[in-house]
């Protein structure tokens, strides 16, 4: 029986078999990770646009949730980064739904979960540590680089500096591989209790029994999958909110 | 607009109120779960390790690859350590901030 816990989780074509083109020889396919971005997007971009559309005084239900989420990542930004970081907002509102639609879109069975990719997260906190660096040099110029200089005498400078460079460039490997390996995890999890229903209902007898227990654990862990990926929308958003707070105001807030 | 418009709203900015406070629940700026401290002081500790070899390994190849200077395993060493302790720099800052958002409830 083939029940891989990690076969989910393969990038595979997806609707069209054959490369769309090649880009330096390499075959570029349409695959399910594609598929599933595109979706995302559409869904969240139609989420936000039809339920706004009407602009109730008293809202729909539809309405009230996507004010909700506005108004959440709005007082995030201001806890944040005060009142000069909602400049920010339309790039911190964007990866918040990206991240939260892709988490709670991976929940739907037979979907795919692209935060599951490392690329996919590698990808986004980069972005994200790109626009801060950008943000940085062009608020503060050079100055900016005064975030790898602690206060200390000089000669600890010599040992300090290279260490919070090295502190600087773990921030895209941390910031991806926290959201990549909780949506692998919760998924891998899901995947392999499934299979003990199905194993322990297939052994007959009084294993099929017990094959109940497997199954309310899968409810269990599907609930807390949910808070997860709420959680980790929720974090990488404020993290990204941190992270430009200090390209901004460098040393002020320490 | 109908003149009774302001006192409807009113009505429904109460009821909304009432409501909140009946479902006050956890709300968004909660303690984290232990569970996801100790995740995410690891991740800290561990990339930084990571982009420290990382980088150790690129500094000795650099060096035989371009000027011909066998440093290997100068660099990796170095740089080895170095991420240790910037992952150390990064637990202590992720815990001081931690601490910090959790400490206005504890008083």
């Amino acid at each position: 029986m083939a029940m891989n816990p990690m076969e989910q989780f393969e990038v595979k074509p997806f609707l069209i078999e054959h490369p769309l083109f090649n880009i330096g020889g390499h075959p570029i396919y349409f695959t399910n990770q594609a598929f599933f971005m595109v979706v995302v997007v559409l869904a969240a971009s139609l989420f936000l646009t039809l339920t706004v559309s009407k602009g109730r005084l008293i809202p729909t239900r539809g309405q009230s949730l996507a004010e909700i989420s506005y108004e959440f990542v709005g007082s995030m930004i201001q806890s944040t980064m005060g009142h000069d970081g909602l400049k920010y907002f339309p790039f911190i509102f964007t990866i918040f739904m990206f991240v939260l639609f892709s988490n709670f879109f991976g929940l739907i069975p037979y979907t795919f979960t692209i935060t599951s990719q490392i690329a996919v997260t590698f990808a986004l906190s980069c972005l994200v540590i790109g626009v801060m660096i950008f943000v940085g040099l062009r608020k503060r110029g050079l100055h900016f680089f005064s975030l790898f200089v602690p206060q200390a005498p000089w000669y600890l400078l010599i040992l300090l500096v290279p260490i919070e460079v090295i502190s600087f460039l773990t921030r895209p490997i941390s910031l991806s591989v926290r959201l990549f390996a909780n949506m692998l995890a919760g998924h891998t999890l899901l995947a392999v209790f499934a299979s003990f229903v199905v194993l322990l209902g297939a052994a007959g007898g009084v294993m099929s029994v017990v094959s109940v227990a497997p199954f309310i654990l899968i409810v269990a862990i599907f609930a807390l999958e949910m808070l997860v990926a709420g959680l980790q929308a929720y974090v990488f958003a404020i993290l990204t909110c941190i992270y430009l707070n200090e390209a901004i105001h460098l040393h002020d807030t320490h | 607009m109908s003149p009774s418009e302001p006192d409807d709203l009113k009505r429904l900015g109460e009821r909304i109120d009432a409501a909140g406070r009946k479902f006050a629940g956890p709300d968004q700026d909660a303690a984290p779960t232990p569970i996801g401290i100790a995740f995410r002081l690891g991740t800290e500790l561990v990339s930084a390790v990571i982009v420290g070899t990382g980088l150790g390994l690129g500094i000795d190849w650099a060096f035989q690859h371009w000027a011909h200077i066998q440093t290997r395993p100068v660099g990796l060493v170095v740089m080895f350590v170095l991420g240790s302790l910037a992952g150390i720099r990064n637990v202590y800052r992720t815990s001081q901030q931690i601490s910090a958002k959790a400490a206005p409830k504890e008083k």
